[in-house]
């Protein structure tokens, strides 16, 4: 990938400028490639040292589907810290692209394909649209009558699959038939990959969803070190001045609401291939809440801290709650995160990532 | 039954559901209004009201959370329903000023998110206190016996409503008055209204702001209070209940228009109605008729019903 740049600049530039245009779009960018690569190398060893490694998997107490379920979160929230982060705009309705995408991931699956790739597509384009006509209504007012009204038509879409739609959604009860077949039709899900691969990354499904996650982190990058992603942190830190220069504020605002859509139905079709149900609870607030807290607890404003956000989370929620090593403590996991989640909001506004930067900086004396 | 006495019960279980938004929403919408504060945590200071209310009126059998499992099987004051109604309020009214001290005031001039944020996490740690220390069950509350038939009046005994109903009713009335009058009529409210204009300027004049906001926040957690010990024996007492009104309550403040009395009102008895009236029609759509006209209304007259167009941000 990394020399594509200089074949672009062997080729004739007088000949050949729009095939060098071409495969510049397409290039690398600053730490593109260290950030894609880094990336890759630790979601692959992830699973490994999280729920297999001798000594440090006993320490942990992990286990292969949390490691999957802690990515799907990861792009979850990191589609979320694009909106919060980036530009400014807190949503409490977020749910409404999950669970959206969860449902008709599901439904997709029954009826027309299980194809693990077609259901992500299906969902993901329906949480693209969903997104775009609730962008498009709750950016009608600002600061925090954005917050209510996503809040509002997320619980009215929750509402709506509770009943009147329970004939889709299966009410109550959540949508049960999900039925997914394997991967390109080769590769069941929940079986190992073969040799030395199995042993670091455990399921092909874990394979999957760190392969789009990979790309996930990549696109996020990518639109972050834009112009375009230059745009809304200009927004987030003088709405007004944006405003004067001539850009299009409410434009840039709708497009950070969709692309932030896009992450969740990404991560919410993702869900229900990897729990092959969907609760009703997807669509419910308190799933907007939560990937609020993974974002903030991780770090707002930073590409990696949504993702250390939600395993963190994740980690409490599922293994600190189960008790053993964790007794003492388990039955307050739930208040343990409100009182971090508060603490953190008031002293470390940053996130953990913020936090692990500043030490960094501290040791190393510059502040790169 | 007849269709009129149908009519009736319906219009008036919807009054009383109104009641509960209304007592919610008035409180946040002076709070909003004033202190420009947007409060996630309503919601946690209805559960306190419920909790306190619980404990002070009736004795109750715990079955699970760790104030049983450290043996307190039987909690409760069990001074009755009135003393509760008085008490309750002050309670939470402490707690309020407290809040206003200790939260509001360091997170004056954070972002507005910011602001969402600390209270969501407030909310949060409030109702995780009380499923730890009283369990996840639903503990009964239920309506005073002197409360639960029809009221021994001509007609009214006819219809099928509990008389607690009516208390909501009246004691809403009564208090959003009360509060309607404090706002508009007193020097207290000429302050309070001064400084939701231009802060600077009431300063400039001599006049310390910071008291009157640490009341209009006590007064509208008091009234957040009062919803939880009504609205209480209305239904199961848990530790999610909080959250789950917070929702339609903040939906209320903005159909009716941020700051606006009157327009908390008008918000929390159009919901009232719309879901009594589905809830007996169409009832799976009972709540998503809330939402809908939530998103009518804003898409119409996005300052709300009874709002003032905002001129600059």
């Amino acid at each position: 990938m990394s020399d594509e740049p200089a074949a672009a600049s062997e080729t004739d530039a007088d000949t050949s400028d729009s095939i060098a245009d071409m495969v510049g779009v397409w290039a690398p960018r600053g730490n593109e490639v260290r950030v894609v690569a880094g990336t890759a190398v630790v979601l692959a060893l992830f699973p490994f040292a999280f729920s297999r490694m001798p000594v440090v998997s006993d320490l942990l107490q992990g286990y292969q589907s949390l490691a999957t379920l802690i990515l799907i979160w990861g792009i979850f929230a990191l589609g979320f810290d694009l909106l919060l982060g980036y530009t400014g705009l807190l949503s409490f309705g977020h749910a409404a692209f999950w669970g959206g995408a969860a449902y008709t991931a599901g439904v997709f699956s029954q009826q027309v394909s299980g194809s693990p790739v077609l259901m992500v597509a299906a969902g993901t384009a329906f949480a693209v649209l969903l997104a775009w006509a609730l962008g498009f209504l709750s950016l009608r007012r600002g600061g925090i009558y954005f917050a209510i009204l996503t809040l509002a038509f997320a619980q009215m879409l929750f509402y709506m699959s509770s009943s009147p739609l329970a004939f889709i959604t299966g009410g109550e009860n959540g949508f049960t038939g999900v039925e997914t077949a394997e991967l390109f039709g080769t590769f069941p899900l929940e079986s190992e990959l073969p040799s030395v691969l199995g042993l670091l990354l455990g399921t092909w499904l874990y394979a999957f969803v760190a392969l789009i996650t990979v790309l996930c982190v990549a696109l996020a990058y990518r639109i972050l070190q834009s112009p375009y992603g230059m745009v809304f942190r200009a927004i987030r830190e003088n709405e007004q001045r944006a405003e004067f220069v001539g850009l299009n504020v409410w434009r840039y605002r709708l497009m950070s609401f969709i692309l932030s859509g896009l992450f969740a139905g990404i991560a919410g079709s993702l869900f229900t291939i990897h729990g092959t149900y969907v609760p009703l609870a997807s669509f419910y607030w308190t799933t907007s809440g939560e990937v609020v807290i993974m974002t903030v607890l991780g770090g707002t404003g930073s590409l990696f801290g949504p993702i250390i956000g939600a395993g963190v989370y994740l980690y409490v929620e599922n293994i600190v709650s189960g008790g053993h090593p964790f007794d003492f403590i388990a039955p307050f996991w739930h208040l343990i995160l409100g009182l971090v989640f508060v603490v953190v909001i008031w002293v470390f506004p940053r996130g953990i990532w913020g936090f692990v930067r500043d030490v960094r900086d501290a040791v190393t004396g510059g502040d790169d | 039954m007849s269709f009129h006495i149908e009519a009736i019960t319906v219009l008036l279980n919807g009054l009383q559901q109104g009641a509960i938004y209304i007592l919610l929403a008035v409180g946040l919408s002076i709070i909003l209004g004033t202190l420009k504060f947007v409060n996630f945590a309503h919601g946690a200071l209805y559960l306190i009201g419920t909790y306190a209310g619980l404990l002070l009126a009736l004795e109750i059998n715990l079955t699970s959370g760790q104030l049983q499992e450290w043996g307190f099987d039987q909690l409760g004051l069990g001074l009755g329903y009135i003393p509760a109604l008085i008490i309750v309020p002050f309670i939470v009214f402490v707690v309020g000023l407290a809040m206003e001290r200790w939260v509001v005031e360091p997170f004056k001039d954070r972002p507005d998110t910011d602001q969402i944020l600390v209270t969501f996490g407030l909310a949060i740690i409030v109702q995780e206190l009380f499923r730890v220390f009283f369990g996840s069950s639903s503990l009964p509350f239920s309506q005073p016996a002197w409360a639960q038939g029809p009221p021994q009046v001509p007609f009214l005994s006819t219809i099928p409503i509990s008389s607690w109903r009516y208390y909501v009713i009246g004691i809403t009335a009564v208090l959003v008055l009360i509060v309607y009058v404090l706002v508009e009529f007193t020097d207290f409210g000429l302050i309070v209204r001064a400084g939701t204009r231009d802060p600077e300027m009431v300063e400039l004049l001599g006049i310390r702001l910071s008291r009157p906001y640490i009341v209009v926040f006590g007064i509208g957690a008091a009234l957040a209070g009062v919803a939880g010990v009504v609205g209480g024996p209305l239904n199961p007492v848990n530790p999610t209940i909080g959250n789950e009104i917070l929702v339609p309550a903040f939906l209320t403040v903005v159909i009716g228009g941020v700051g606006s009395i009157a327009g908390a009102v008008l918000g929390g008895v159009l919901f009232g109605l719309t879901q009594a009236i589905l809830v007996a029609t169409y009832s799976a759509w009972a709540q998503v008729g809330l939402y809908a006209i939530a998103a009518i209304v804003l898409l119409v007259r996005p300052q709300g019903l009874l709002g003032e167009a905002e001129v600059a941000p």
